[in-house]
């Protein structure tokens, strides 16, 4: 009966083993022939328009790709891309990228990016912008529920800013509020000094 | 015209009304499903820890508050207390723009109301808050002991059971601050027993009592 049991499980296991190297090799095949033509074969884009996604939480990443199938999130380029990914590739992609190393950011304005630590680890106390560190960590690591910051090119991190306070960017209701109370110039220094972390 | 009449006639009798309901001996505390429910869950400590993420950014790790007054100290705060406190905020009865974002209900389920309350009052409450100048202790101990403690209890301890707030610990921007917002009849869901008590308080008075309750200590046993 033993026996039996371990001949027949034999089979099954096999089939498992296959299907998730099978399913494996598509993801890879999907990140190097989709997505690292801009986010990079490491995941550290090196166009600044385009995030770094490498050492982000899969669980953040899974979100945006379902934000962006279903039009919650709009970036026209973007949009179009996922509508031709199986969402049943989703999670092995996030993860894919989640594991990769992230490269360090370039500062360059130190000054700005000094005001920027000030508002990062305090906040405004005057327009009610929360102190970034609160959830995306003092050193901008990130975890499940807040994006890894890290290291992110400026020119996207001050794009979500401005897109989060035109409401374009709608993923995430407390983001709209403190897009809105964030001025241009404090969205700058937070991009300068975020790149840096 | 008589329909004219007749409006007003209703009008002032909305008016007294509605008067005569928010003054009611308890209406500054009367119960409304969400706070009802809020109180009812049973609060997970951990899971609070993380709920509360999204607040620390203004009230600070530890929920130590700012010395500023700009944000208050949430650490040791009675849970009955939060709990009214963020459901008024977040139902209008104490107006909070600045806050109201971050505690609607697209950020905050009543579960996590309770998780947090719960999280927030078990925190150590350190006597490091911000003071005021100490020119005039005498003055805002008398005043103190004469109108505040048989509420907030001799030591600032107050009372969970009457939803007084615990404030010793407090910092004294904060505690200045609301006291002239309660004075002055501004801050809508204060219980009118203590807008009463500190009617005629001046600006001097005001300042000398919350001098010197920033000064009762921080972590009065529990």
């Amino acid at each position: 009966m033993s026996l039996l049991r371990t001949l027949g499980g034999i089979p099954l296991s096999l089939s498992i083993l296959v299907s998730v190297a099978a399913f494996a090799a598509d993801t890879q095949e999907t990140a190097k022939t989709v997505c690292a033509a801009c986010h990079g074969v490491d995941g550290n884009s090196t166009d600044p328009q385009y995030p770094k996604l490498a050492g982000m939480d899969q669980e953040y990443l899974m979100r945006q790709l379902r934000a962006f199938a279903s039009g919650k999130r709009r970036e026209e380029t973007m949009s179009a891309i996922v509508a031709g990914i199986d969402p049943n590739d989703f999670s092995a992609l996030a993860s894919y990228y989640g594991k990769m190393k992230p490269s360090p950011g370039k500062v360059n304005d130190p000054q700005l990016a000094a005001k920027g630590k000030v508002l990062y680890d305090d906040g405004n106390t005057d327009s009610g912008v929360p102190a970034c560190a609160g959830c995306h960590q003092p050193h901008g690591k990130g975890n499940a529920r807040f994006p890894r910051l890290a290291g992110q090119h400026q020119a996207y991190t001050l794009k979500q800013l401005a897109d989060y306070k035109s409401g374009r960017r709608a993923t995430d209701p407390l983001m709209t509020t403190v897009g809105m109370r964030l001025t241009l110039d404090e969205a700058k220094a937070l991009a300068e000094y975020i790149a840096g972390l | 015209m008589k329909y004219l009449t007749r409006l007003i006639g209703m009008l002032v009798a909305a008016c007294s009304w509605s008067v005569a309901l928010a003054t009611g001996p308890e209406a500054w505390n009367a119960p409304y499903a969400e706070k009802t429910e809020a109180l009812r869950a049973k609060g997970d400590p951990a899971r609070g820890e993380v709920a509360f993420e999204i607040c620390q950014g203004c009230h600070r790790v530890g929920a130590l508050g700012r010395a500023d007054g700009s944000y208050p100290r949430l650490a040791g705060q009675h849970v009955t207390v939060l709990i009214k406190q963020l459901t008024d905020v977040r139902s209008g009865r104490r107006s909070n723009p600045k806050m109201l974002p971050f505690a609607d209900h697209q950020s905050l389920s009543v579960q996590e109301i309770a998780d947090i309350a719960a999280y927030l009052s078990g925190l150590p409450v350190p006597n490091d808050q911000g003071q005021g100048d100490g020119k005039a202790l005498a003055l805002g101990e008398r005043l103190y002991v004469m109108d505040c403690a048989s509420c907030h209890g001799p030591r600032g301890e107050g009372d969970p059971n009457r939803f007084y707030p615990r404030i010793a610990g407090q910092h004294f921007r904060y505690l200045l601050r609301e006291n002239l917002l309660i004075r002055d009849g501004k801050r809508k869901n204060a219980n009118p027993d203590m807008v009463k008590a500190i009617r005629n308080y001046g600006e001097a008075e005001i300042d000398a009592v919350a001098d010197y309750m920033s000064r009762l200590p921080g972590a009065p046993a529990r």
